[in-house]
C-alpha cells in the first residue's frame, strides 16, 4: 500500500533528531506565550514566525505547527483557571472550565482537555492523511476560474460565518485585499501604493502585519485591564488532576460528537475550529441529560468543543495544503511560512514535497502526544507565568515583537510598519471590525488577483468562464447562498427573533 | 435621549473614504487597461469601490439603530505605539540594546506610573534576555550596542 510508504516516510521526517527538537521547543513555546495572558494563538504565532526563517522548510513548519497547538492548549489553562481566553475557541472552553476550577476540579479540567485535544486532533491526523491526497489529484485539473471561485467562496464563508456582522467581516476582507496589492504589480512590475518609499515597491510584511493587528493592538486592549491571577496552586497539583471514573463516563460520548463536527467544519474553507467549537458546545448542551449542569462546570461542556477545535485544527490543513487556499488566519500565517520559503502550496505539494506533507502530519501526532506528556509536569510553571503581573509582561511581549519584525528581513523599516498596522488593528478593535478576515484577505489577494486576471485573459474578457466549469459554478452559487444566508439572519436579527445557539 | 449608533456610523464612513481614496488612486495613477488585458489599476479600482459600498451598508443601518459608543483610550496606544516608533529611532544608531531599553521605558509610561527601581531591573532583565536569545541565539546580525558620536 501506497499509504505505509507515505506513514514512513512521514515518521522517518517527524522523527529526525532535528525536527524532533524544533516540534519540541514550538509546543513548549507555544505553550509558554498561550498561557501568558492576552497572548493569542495568532500573537503567539506571529511572534515566533521569525525564528523559523533560520530552518529548513519542513523544520520551520513542524515547529510553527508545534507553537499553534502548544498556544491553543496554552490558552485553554488561562481560560480554565483565569477566565481569560486568548481565542474564541477557548472562550467556549471557559464557559464550563472557569467554573470547574471554581469548584477546585480545575485539575481534572487542565488535564481531561489534554486528553480531548489528543483524541479530537487524532480523528482530524487521520482524515486529513485519508482525504488530502485523494483531493489533490482534482485540484491538479483546477484552473484559474476554479481556484478564483474557490478562494471568494473561502473568503465570503470566512468573513459571514465567522465575524459577528457580515458587512464587517466582508470590508475587513476586502481591506486585506487591498493592502495585498501593495507592491510591484505581478504582470507589469508597476510598483502600486508605494508613495515613494522603496521599501513599498515589494509586498508588505506580513509578519509586520499580525503583529501589528494581533499582537500590539491586544496589547494596547489590555493595558491597566488585567489583573494578576489568583490561582489556588493545590487546585492543579499531580493528585487533584487525576479524574473520577465519572468524568470518563460522561466524556467520551462528548469527545466522539465533537471530533465529528470539528473534523467537518475544520475542513470548509473558511470555517476554522472556533466555529466547530461553538457548534459542538451547543450540541452537547442540546443532547445531554442535564442542560441546566452547562455553563456551572458540566465536563461535557469542555470535551466536546475542545475534541472539535483541535479535530477542527488537523482538518483545516486539507484545504491549505491541497489547495492552497487557508481556511482561517493562523492556517493564512502557515501558509505565509511556506511561501517565504519558496514552497508554493497546492496540489502539487503533497507529490514533490511528499516528505514535507507526511512528515508535518506525522508531527502533528508526536506534538500532540508531546503535550499531552508535557502538560503534567509543566503545569506548575504555568501557574506561575499566569500570576506574573502583566505590566512586567507587555514590555517584554512588546520587545519580542519589535526585535522579531526586525530580523525577519533586517528592516527597520518593518518595525514602522508595526506602529502604522499596531494603530490600524487599535482602531479596528474601536469600530468592532475582525481582525482575521483581514489576514486571510491580504494572505489570498495576489493570488486571487492573479487567477482573476489570468481566467479573463483566457476567456477573452467573457465573466462567463466563471460559471462554465462545474466547479466553478458550484462554488460561485454556494457563495450566493452563503451571502444571501448571512442577509437573511442579519435581517431576522434585526426584527429581534433571532436567538443565538 | 436616543443615541445611534454612532461607532458604525464612523466606522462605516472611514470605509467609504478609504475605498474612494484606493479606488481614485488607483484609477488616476495606474493603467486600468480592459477586462481582456487587465492592468495594474483594475483590481485596485474594484477593491476600492466593494470598500465604499461595504462602508455604505454600514453606515445606513447604524444610522436606524441606537448604540453606544466604546471607551476609546488615548494614552495606552500612544505610549505603546510611541515605544515601538523609540525601538525603530533608535536601533540602527545606537544598537539593540539601547533600543530595548527605549521601548521598556516608553512603553512602560503606558501604565500612567513610574516606578524607577521596576523599571531599571526590568530593562537590565529584559536586555539580557534580548542578548542570550537573539545575539547568542540566533547570532543576529546587529550591533548589541553602538557610540555614533
Amino acid at each position: 500500500m501506497d499509504i505505509f510508504a507515505n506513514l514512513l516516510l512521514g515518521l522517518e521526517t517527524a522523527l529526525s533528531l532535528q525536527n524532533l527538537t524544533y516540534c519540541l521547543i514550538g509546543v513548549v513555546l507555544g505553550m509558554l506565550l498561550g498561557v501568558m495572558p492576552g497572548v493569542g494563538t495568532l500573537a503567539s504565532i506571529s511572534m515566533l514566525f521569525p525564528i523559523t526563517f533560520y530552518l529548513e522548510p519542513t523544520t520551520a513548519l513542524i515547529m510553527l505547527a508545534g507553537v499553534w497547538y502548544g498556544s491553543t492548549y496554552g490558552g485553554s489553562i488561562a481560560s480554565i483557571l483565569l477566565n481569560i481566553p486568548g481565542t474564541p475557541s477557548s472562550a467556549v472552553t471557559a464557559l464550563d472550565g472557569y467554573p470547574m476550577s471554581r469548584q477546585g476540579r480545575g485539575g481534572v479540567a487542565l488535564l481531561m482537555t489534554t486528553v480531548a485535544s489528543f483524541v479530537g486532533g487524532s480523528v482530524g491526523i487521520v482524515v486529513l492523511m485519508a482525504f488530502a491526497p485523494l483531493i489533490a489529484p482534482h485540484a491538479l485539473r483546477f484552473g484559474s476560474a476554479e481556484y478564483f471561485t474557490l478562494m471568494l467562496f473561502g473568503l465570503v464563508v470566512a468573513s459571514t460565518i465567522s465575524a459577528g456582522s457580515m458587512v464587517k467581516g466582508l470590508a475587513m476582507v476586502v481591506l486585506g485585499l487591498t493592502l495585498g496589492t501593495v507592491g510591484a504589480d505581478m504582470y507589469t512590475g508597476t510598483p502600486r501604493f508605494s508613495f515613494g518609499f522603496i521599501e513599498l515597491t515589494q509586498s508588505l510584511s506580513i509578519v509586520a502585519l499580525a503583529m501589528g493587528i494581533f499582537g500590539v493592538s491586544e496589547v494596547i486592549t489590555m493595558v491597566r485591564r488585567i489583573k494578576p491571577g489568583d490561582v489556588d496552586p493545590k487546585s492543579v497539583t499531580m493528585r487533584a488532576m487525576i479524574p473520577k471514573r465519572d468524568d470518563w463516563r460522561n466524556s467520551w460520548a462528548a469527545m466522539a460528537r465533537g471530533s465529528a463536527i470539528g473534523t467537518f467544519f475544520g475542513a470548509l474553507p473558511g470555517t476554522g475550529p472556533s466555529i466547530a467549537a461553538f457548534m459542538s458546545y451547543a450540541v452537547e448542551k442540546r443532547s445531554a441529560a442535564k442542560p441546566e449542569r452547562f455553563g456551572k462546570g458540566a465536563i461535557q461542556g469542555i470535551m466536546g468543543p475542545e475534541s472539535a477545535n483541535n479535530a477542527a485544527d488537523q482538518t483545516a490543513f486539507i484545504p491549505t495544503l491541497t489547495l492552497g487556499i487557508p481556511g482561517s488566519a493562523s492556517m493564512a500565517l502557515m501558509l505565509g511560512a511556506l511561501m517565504v520559503h519558496g514552497i508554493a502550496p497546492g496540489p502539487t505539494l503533497l507529490t514533490q514535497q511528499a516528505s514535507l506533507f507526511w512528515g508535518l502530519v506525522m508531527s502533528f501526532w508526536i506534538g500532540n502526544l508531546i503535550l499531552l506528556v508535557l502538560n503534567i509536569p509543566l503545569i506548575g510553571l504555568w501557574v506561575r507565568i499566569l500570576m506574573i503581573p502583566y505590566n512586567l509582561l507587555y514590555p517584554a511581549i512588546l520587545m519580542f515583537i519589535c526585535i522579531g519584525t526586525y530580523t525577519v528581513n533586517n528592516s527597520v523599516f518593518d518595525v514602522w510598519l508595526v506602529v502604522v498596522f499596531g494603530l490600524l488593528g487599535y482602531i479596528m478593535r474601536i469600530f468592532e471590525w475582525p481582525a482575521a478576515p483581514l489576514l486571510l484577505g491580504f494572505v489570498l489577494g495576489p493570488m486571487m488577483e492573479n487567477h482573476f486576471r489570468r481566467s479573463l485573459l483566457l476567456s477573452r474578457g467573457e465573466f462567463t468562464t466563471f460559471v462554465e466549469s462545474p466547479i466553478a459554478a458550484t462554488s460561485l452559487g454556494l457563495t450566493v447562498l452563503v451571502l444571501l444566508w448571512g442577509i437573511w439572519s442579519a435581517l431576522r436579527r434585526r426584527q429581534g427573533g433571532f436567538v443565538k445557539p | 435621549m436616543f443615541s445611534r449608533d454612532y461607532r458604525d456610523v464612523a466606522g462605516g464612513l472611514v470605509l467609504i473614504l478609504l475605498g474612494v481614496a484606493v479606488s481614485g488612486y488607483a484609477f488616476s495613477q495606474y493603467d486600468l487597461g480592459t477586462l481582456r488585458r487587465m492592468g495594474p489599476g483594475m483590481f485596485p479600482t474594484i477593491l476600492g469601490i466593494a470598500l465604499a459600498l461595504l462602508g455604505l451598508l454600514q453606515v445606513i443601518p447604524a444610522l436606524a439603530r441606537p448604540g453606544q459608543m466604546p471607551e476609546i483610550r488615548v494614552f495606552s496606544p500612544l505610549f505603546v505605539l510611541s515605544g515601538c516608533a523609540a525601538f525603530a529611532l533608535t536601533l540602527t544608531s545606537f544598537g539593540l540594546l539601547p533600543a530595548v531599553a527605549a521601548l521598556i521605558v516608553v512603553s512602560s509610561l503606558a501604565e500612567l506610573e513610574i516606578r524607577p527601581i521596576r523599571l531599571a531591573l526590568l530593562i537590565v532583565a529584559l536586555c539580557l534576555i534580548a542578548w542570550l536569545v537573539f545575539g547568542l541565539g540566533f547570532g543576529l546580525n546587529l550591533p548589541m550596542y553602538r557610540w555614533p558620536f
